[in-house]
């Protein structure tokens, strides 16, 4: 036991605080900070850090012995989990009981899913009588006026391709599906943001909710609604409502909050009314938040969309679901595609939308501009779609669909016989895969799971005091707490471990690119298309290659994490480090600084927020993948979720979509720099 | 070309002062103060209320910007509002159309108390009695420069044909046609601003209010915005309150002119008075740097004239500056009359003009 050593770092006092109090002898810890040199104590005392470990450490030293005698140390002791799985049982079944019975469902929830459906059915019939050559038009011309001929074309390929790939009736069934979700979530986004961004109560209300809802996994959603609606379209469209709506929320206060306060009181000094200052200037002020909040709005809807096949909803989710849970990769890819190039797609359009807004397109030819323009989409698209229909082919033609399925499985046989191990020099990805989870997730999970329950409680209060605020650390203290009382500690310490073994590879891959693109400009355009494509895809999208590639267990859960949260890190890295003020590098240049000592010395610490996000939302994207990872055997919390859903032990789904939730906020604030910022990665 | 507009410009205003003189005041305002922060209301006519900026915050954590001050504005007039950053200038523009609302005092225009009244009322006076000018423009920029300038009147409720006809019109007389389907972001500053000034001038509204319009511009830009400002000035008489911080600005566009320190108002006069007998070290001190020939008129170095002098030499109007008599004293040599109308005031010469430039106390001049 090193005494004395409180005073030189943060690592050092949490070790000697947590190592004294598994002796059962806590007690000393506190009292030796006491013992230490006063000049160094006092010097010691200056730094908030130390203040902070010292005060914590003084709180242990009460609690811990207390909590280790009364009970015992290890995993969360069981006389103080509270078993929720009957009461939440006995829900879940008044509830199917009652969902034909029940005035609550009759007329409230009823009316809800029934106007659901309806909807959803009416879009997805107006597309089939659209027919595919009508809806590819419909999509070329729509991305023409909104976004130009190249993101036409990519339109026009992309939706050719869903075709070829055989995939047209999943795809209309997913887009019909996004378009009620995206439709619902902007409306009530707008108005909670409408609400917010008028409001400075409501706002502050509205915030930490917003801020907490993007940063928890796509899965927490899926269990409440499963439980009121049942599985089918309206508790898919519904979670991925949930899901949606926080982006377009919190964009359109934000947007309505950052009006120019110049124009705001050139206008009132006019004598606008209070209505005309809100529609003539303060929303059309906003329209760049407002269209950066559609573009989000629908990559998240999408994103969720296909998980939500999970719960029934139909479409290219679902096809891939299907062939994940026969490894079949062929089939997967063959959704997959799909489902990737209409996230490129809709992304390149809105965004595109947003980024011409300062623009003038008022030039050309008068039939180009404005209501003229839209009219002739308009009609172009019937044209088209009568034309089709003419031809007698609504559907996609039969004889026109490539079978990817087969070649790509052949590949995959392939690979598995070449590649998965015996590779000279380098082994094989099987031999990787075994190697990650014998090496470091096994160790990982056990010392997780064989570490005694406070002081885990202890070291995540100490590094969210560290980073954060008290608020933050008790916040994420009380989460962890949460998930012990809930009964599913061991799992939730093994999702623990792969995230924290995906977070560490992500963070060093990641920052190592990230510094090297901030270095090299050549790199950074190289990358940029790369990161670009990667951040519009679905998480879901992720798990195809990986499969292919690992088989299925914990690693490739922890591979596609690791890929699906590498580009948010690296941007935010290399953002980071190249927005480092230039006169300060400059003042460090002139003064003979090395590279490797301007890089260490200037960029790296004037770097120190952007940093931290990086980090944050490195672990809230990791968390989201490892989670949906349960899909291709990752096990865990994740498992337990895709348990409940397929058994229809919804007690069991829901106690793990809780902890998650908990696992997910105590994982943002711990890592949660204490001015946080609006970023997704998408 | 510009310097002869100017120096028609430089004789201009004083000429349009008296008939100013002998409109009623559009803005009366009495008494005002603005204080920030909590319970503000309490702090005018207080004990702390005369104490220094640092003193009053420290002691009551409010700040007063506007601080008793008392001014009419007359129909017709320029009136200049300056002084440095933080002096309350732009509040105290701000209170007139209650766009920030005083602390107390009492506020008329046109003899209608401007703080009685009710949310229409205050809208209908910032509609159609009061528009403003400002220094970062307040443009919309989704909207072209002619639905900019059309904003004012939509808000109103006219019809659009008739609108856009009288925002066209304004455009013009700004001297920005053809620019009329650009966006705010395509135009320079100065062209921004022209756009501000058509906006405001399109509800044709009765008094015009500038708040430092100017001050973000490039120096030749600006100089050409307040040729626009007189010319404007010359050509429709508005009633025109105008901040600024630049003392060159307040000297040429004032026919009166407030300078404010602190929050309140340390001398009101015309440039004149203010340059040739500043109230006290603060303004001296201000206007320690301008060239005083250029502002003084010849009032300043008069002296009754010596029985030679009655009949010869140049004759000049008794508002001429004194660099138009030292002009004119050079090239005749000896003194020259200064005549009003037919009527001999006095003369001046070369002694008594370099005098007054020197800023020397002259004996037996008017104050």
């Amino acid at each position: 036991m090193t005494a004395a050593t409180t005073s030189h770092s943060a690592s050092a006092t949490s070790a000697t605080s947590t190592t004294d109090g598994s002796d059962g002898s806590g007690g000393s810890g506190g009292l030796k900070s006491a013992d230490a040199p006063p000049g160094a104590l006092r010097a010691a005392a200056r730094r908030p850090a130390v203040r902070k470990l010292a005060l914590l450490a003084l709180i242990a030293a009460v609690l811990v012995p207390v909590a280790a005698i009364r009970w015992h140390s290890g995993s969360w002791p069981g006389a103080l989990t509270v078993d929720v799985s009957e009461p939440l049982g006995r829900t879940s079944d008044w509830i199917i009981d009652n969902r034909d019975s029940h005035w609550i469902f009759l007329y409230f929830f009823g009316h809800i899913s029934n106007a659901v459906i309806v909807a959803v059915r009416a879009v997805y019939v107006t597309l089939l009588a659209l027919g595919w050559a009508g809806v590819t038009a419909a999509a070329t011309l729509l991305a023409w006026r909104v976004a130009g001929v190249r993101v036409a074309v990519t339109a026009a390929v992309s939706f050719a391709a869903c075709g070829l790939l055989g995939m047209w009736v999943p795809t209309m069934q997913t887009l019909a599906l996004m378009a009620v979700a995206v439709a619902v979530s902007v409306a009530i986004g707008m108005l909670l943001g409408l609400a917010g961004g008028l409001s400075e109560r409501t706002y502050r209300a509205l915030r930490p909710v917003l801020d907490t809802m993007q940063v928890l996994p796509a899965f927490a959603y899926l269990l409440p609604v499963v439980l009121v609606f049942g599985i089918g379209v309206p508790g898919a469209v519904l979670a991925t409502v949930i899901y949606a709506a926080p982006p377009m929320a919190r964009l359109t206060a934000l947007g309505l909050r950052g009006a120019d306060a110049g124009v705001m009181e050139a206008v009132a000094s006019l004598g606008a009314t209070g209505r005309q200052r809100l529609l003539s200037a303060r929303l059309p002020l906003a329209r760049r938040e407002l269209l950066l909040g559609l573009n989000q709005t629908i990559m998240m809807a999408l994103s969720m969309a296909v998980i939500a096949s999970v719960i029934g909803g139909a479409g290219l989710g679902d096809r891939v679901y299907q062939a994940l849970s026969a490894v079949d990769v062929g089939k997967a890819l063959a959704a997959g595609i799909p489902i990737v190039l209409l996230a490129v797609v809709l992304d390149r359009t809105t965004a595109a939308a947003g980024l011409r807004l300062g623009m003038d397109r008022d030039t050309g030819p008068r039939w180009l501009r404005g209501w003229y323009a839209w009219a002739g989409v308009a009609a172009g698209t019937a044209a088209v779609a009568l034309a089709g229909r003419a031809a007698g082919s609504a559907g996609w033609p039969d004889g026109w669909t490539l079978a990817i399925a087969e070649p790509v499985n052949t590949a995959k046989e392939w690979m598995v016989d070449h590649l998965y191990s015996g590779v000279p020099v380098v082994g094989g990805t099987a031999d990787w895969a075994s190697g990650y989870v014998t090496y470091v997730l096994d160790p990982l999970r056990g010392a997780l799971q064989g570490l005694p329950w406070w002081s885990l409680l202890l070291i995540v209060a100490a590094l969210a005091w560290l980073i954060g605020t008290w608020g933050t650390a008790l916040t994420a203290v009380l989460a962890l707490a949460a998930i012990g009382v809930l009964g599913v500690w061991d799992p939730a310490m093994d999702t623990l471990s792969q995230v924290l073994a995906a977070v560490a590879v992500t963070l060093v891959l990641g920052f190592a690119t990230g510094i090297a693109a901030a270095r090299s400009p050549r790199l950074e355009r190289l990358l940029r298309p790369v990161l670009d494509i990667c951040q519009t895809m679905p998480q879901f999208v992720y798990l195809i290659p990986v499969v292919a590639l690992f088989g299925v267990g914990r690693a490739p859960a922890a591979a596609a994490a690791i890929v699906y949260a590498l580009p948010a890190v690296i941007r935010i890295t290399t953002q980071g480090l190249r927005n480092v003020d230039p006169a300060a590098l400059e003042s460090a240049r002139s003064l003979g600084a090395t590279r490797g000592q301007q890089l260490r010395q200037v960029q790296l610490p004037l770097a120190r927020p952007a940093l931290l996000l990086a980090v944050n939302q490195g672990v809230v994207l990791v968390l989201a993948v490892v989670i949906i990872g349960g899909l291709v055997g990752s096990g865990a919390l994740g498992y337990d979720v895709v348990f409940g859903l397929a058994q229809g032990d919804l007690a069991t789904g829901l106690v793990a979509g809780a902890a998650i939730v908990c696992l997910g906020l105590m994982l943002d604030r711990v890592t949660q720099p204490t001015a946080r910022r609006p970023k997704k990665g998408a | 070309m510009s310097a002869t507009e100017t120096g028609a410009k430089a004789s201009q205003p004083p000429a349009s002062g008296p008939d100013g003189a002998a409109g009623a005041p559009v803005f009366s305002v009495h008494g005002l103060w603005k204080v920030f922060g909590p319970r503000a209301d309490r702090v005018p006519g207080s004990s702390v209320a005369d104490l220094p900026a640092e003193e009053l915050r420290r002691r009551t954590g409010c700040t007063a910007a506007v601080r008793d001050v008392s001014f009419e504005v007359r129909q017709g007039e320029v009136f200049v509002v300056m002084g440095l950053s933080g002096s309350g200038k732009s509040t105290l523009v701000r209170c007139l159309t209650r766009l920030i609302e005083p602390t107390s005092g009492t506020l008329h225009i046109d003899g209608e108390d401007v703080l009685a009244m009710d949310k229409a009322r205050l809208r209908e006076l910032r509609r159609h009695r009061a528009a403003m000018v400002f220094q970062h423009f307040g443009l919309l920029p989704h909207r072209t420069v002619l639905d900019n300038v059309a904003y004012g009147l939509e808000i109103q409720g006219m019809g659009k044909a008739e609108r856009r006809a009288k925002a066209t019109e304004m455009v013009a007389k700004v001297g920005l046609t053809g620019l009329e389907r650009r966006r705010p972001g395509q135009l320079s500053g100065g062209q921004q601003q022209r756009v501000g000034l058509a906006r405001a001038l399109a509800a044709d509204p009765e008094v015009l209010l500038f708040d430092e319009p100017f001050s973000a511009l490039d120096p030749l830009i600006r100089r050409d915005m307040q040729e626009e400002v007189i010319r404007l000035h010359h050509d429709e008489g508005r009633t025109m309150v105008f901040i600024t911080h630049d003392l060159s600005e307040a000297l040429r566009l004032g026919d009166r002119i407030a300078l404010m320190r602190d929050g309140g108002i340390v001398q009101l006069g015309t440039p004149e008075e203010i340059v040739g007998s500043p109230a006290d070290d603060y303004v001296r001190d201000f206007v320690r740097d301008v060239p005083r020939e250029q502002v003084l008129t010849v009032r300043n170095a008069l002296r009754a004239a010596e029985d030679g002098e009655r009949d010869s030499g140049p004759t000049l109007a008794p508002d001429a500056t004194i660099a138009t008599a030292i002009e004119a004293v050079a090239r005749s040599g000896g003194p020259a009359r200064i005549m009003d109308g037919s009527r001999l005031l006095g003369v001046v010469d070369h002694q008594r003009l370099l005098a007054v430039v020197a800023g020397l106390r002259v004996k037996g001049a008017p104050a």
